[in-house]
């Protein structure tokens, strides 16, 4: 299968701060990657480096075949590159419908299509950002990037701080997005056994490298690797 | 008291001369609400449009109808080299206050040195025109220039309500870097912002030629009012700051009438300093 995506020996971090340390790591078109870890491990910078806003201090991130590591963020973005940040960050003074209208191009994903998926978004359409629910803001920042009709989906902490009713509605969005319309996704998140059964493969990240990657089902498999890294035990 | 006529045109003609603050308020809310950036020199830019109708009407008897086909686009232009400056020196809120304060002032120097500081009027056989409606007389100049404040606040406000230029311009206002990450290319609309807030200093400056006594000073005699306008009618709200126009305009004009002309200034900081009290976030 063809590389989307391929990080090679990416160092980067913030000001003078290195905080990612020679990570390595390819997706192929319709892969879905959970990216494991502690807080503070550095999958947020992961995230934040692949749309462009760290600063790059060595490595490569080839994109669709082409280098992207110089590219600003709104070039990524229109190049493919889709992204649900941690803290959401809806457009607060734009209606839900404005919110995705606002940043949509060509593609599959048309505002209409957004709303079946998250059919409480469409009664919400004339609502503003700020008058959402913490849910709601999750679901139309799936939404507003699904209607950048990306290539590549990066979700960060998808399920964070939200009620675990919106949890089981969000992770079944991600679970239709990833394995029926195939879309290439890398989910960040801390909760290990949320997002393994959705995506083929993960790594764990440790102190800002890859310390860990294998098969999402493999780790499901033998626990192992969790509960030495994450200290996860729960079933 | 003054009589009910003496009232009602007084109202006439406080919502038409509030037109022209809309006017000029528009580029100014624009540019302030959309791109953080305090632009001065709109006024300046304004008067430079007024002077230029008057040079080309009065030395090469081209008629202002004409002229605003030249102007416009040459103020859209000077509106983009003017955000070439802001964004090749990375200008923020404060800086824009200051650079275009100096700009308006070298402009208000350039202008004196061509024309003179001399008081100038531009005639036009239509300058006094008006239509009685009842006991009313309503300026047709002024209802034109209601008419095209009117026509350039919906427009605009439907441009940045239904548009994807005018959506993502509001999304990069909110929150430019999330919407950069989302592919909106602020840089390209800012450029476009300003020029259409310049080029709108162009149809004000137009009519200013039209209906006011040109002088270089005279730039700064609507900073005041227009600043209290375009607050009132919430930064970056086309049709809030033709609104707001015309009700400081209604206001000072009904304040002359009853009280004094020398209250007509008092009406729009007092009722700015009302709505900010009443809600410190009202902008």
């Amino acid at each position: 299968m063809a590389d989307l995506l391929t990080v090679q020996s990416l160092s980067a971090g913030y000001g003078r701060a290195v905080v990612l340390s020679d990570v390595t790591f390819a997706l192929g078109e319709g892969q879905a990657l959970a990216v494991l870890g502690r807080n503070g491990v550095g999958k947020t910078t992961l995230i934040d480096s692949l749309i462009g806003v760290t600063r790059r201090f060595a490595g490569s991130v080839r994109f669709s075949g082409k280098e992207i590591a110089t590219l600003s963020p709104e070039a990524r973005a229109q190049r493919g590159i889709g992204w649900v940040p941690q803290e959401r960050n809806v457009f607060r003074s734009l209606s839900v419908e404005e919110n995705l209208t606002a940043v949509a191009r060509p593609g599959p994903w048309t505002a209409d299509r957004v709303f079946g998926l998250f059919p409480r978004l469409a009664e919400r359409r004339h609502h503003a950002g700020s008058a959402l629910s913490g849910g709601e803001q999750q679901m139309l920042a799936i939404g507003r990037a699904l209607a950048t009709n990306p290539k590549l989906l990066l979700l960060d902490e998808p399920t964070e701080g939200l009620a675990p009713i919106i949890v089981q509605e969000v992770l079944a969005a991600i679970a239709r997005l990833l394995r029926e319309e195939g879309l290439a996704a890398i989910v960040v998140e801390q909760h290990a056994r949320k997002i393994l059964p959705i995506t083929d493969r993960a790594v764990i990240l440790e102190r800002g490298r890859i310390v860990h990657e294998s098969a999402s089902a493999a780790l499901l498999a033998d626990a192992t690797p969790l509960e030495r890294l994450l200290g996860v035990t729960e079933r | 008291m003054p009589s009910a006529t003496l009232l009602g045109q007084a109202l006439i003609s406080g919502v038409l001369a509030g037109g022209m603050y809309g006017l000029l308020a528009l580029g100014l809310s624009l540019s302030w609400g959309l791109l953080r950036l305090v632009n001065l020199s709109h006024f300046a830019l304004a008067f430079l449009a007024a002077y230029l109708t008057y040079e080309m009407g009065t030395t090469y008897h081209i008629d202002p109808w004409w002229s605003v086909l030249v102007i416009v686009p040459a103020m859209f232009v000077i509106g983009l080299l003017q955000h070439w400056v802001f964004d090749r020196f990375k200008v923020n809120e404060l800086a824009s206050l200051l650079i275009t304060f100096s700009f308006a002032v070298i402009l208000e120097v350039a202008i004196q040195l061509y024309w003179t500081a001399d008081y100038r009027r531009f005639e036009t056989h239509y300058s006094t025109l008006s239509i009685k409606v009842g006991a009313f007389y309503i300026p047709v100049l002024e209802l034109i220039l209601c008419l095209v404040a009117g026509v350039l606040a919906w427009g605009t406000w439907l441009w940045l309500r239904k548009t994807y230029v005018g959506k993502a311009l509001r999304a990069s206002a909110e929150d430019a870097e999330i919407a950069a990450a989302y592919g909106v290319d602020h840089k390209k609309l800012a450029y476009l912002l300003s020029g259409l807030g310049a080029a709108y200093a162009g149809v004000a400056g137009t009519f200013i030629a039209l209906i006011a006594t040109l002088a270089p000073a005279q730039i700064w005699a609507w900073l005041g009012v227009v600043f209290a306008v375009v607050i009132i009618g919430r930064l970056g709200n086309p049709l809030g700051a033709l609104f707001a126009g015309m009700l400081i305009g209604a206001s000072e004009s009904i304040a002359m009438a009853v009280l004094s002309p020398a209250w007509a200034p008092v009406v729009s900081f007092s009722v700015l300093i009302v709505l900010l009290l009443w809600d410190p976030d009202w902008s």
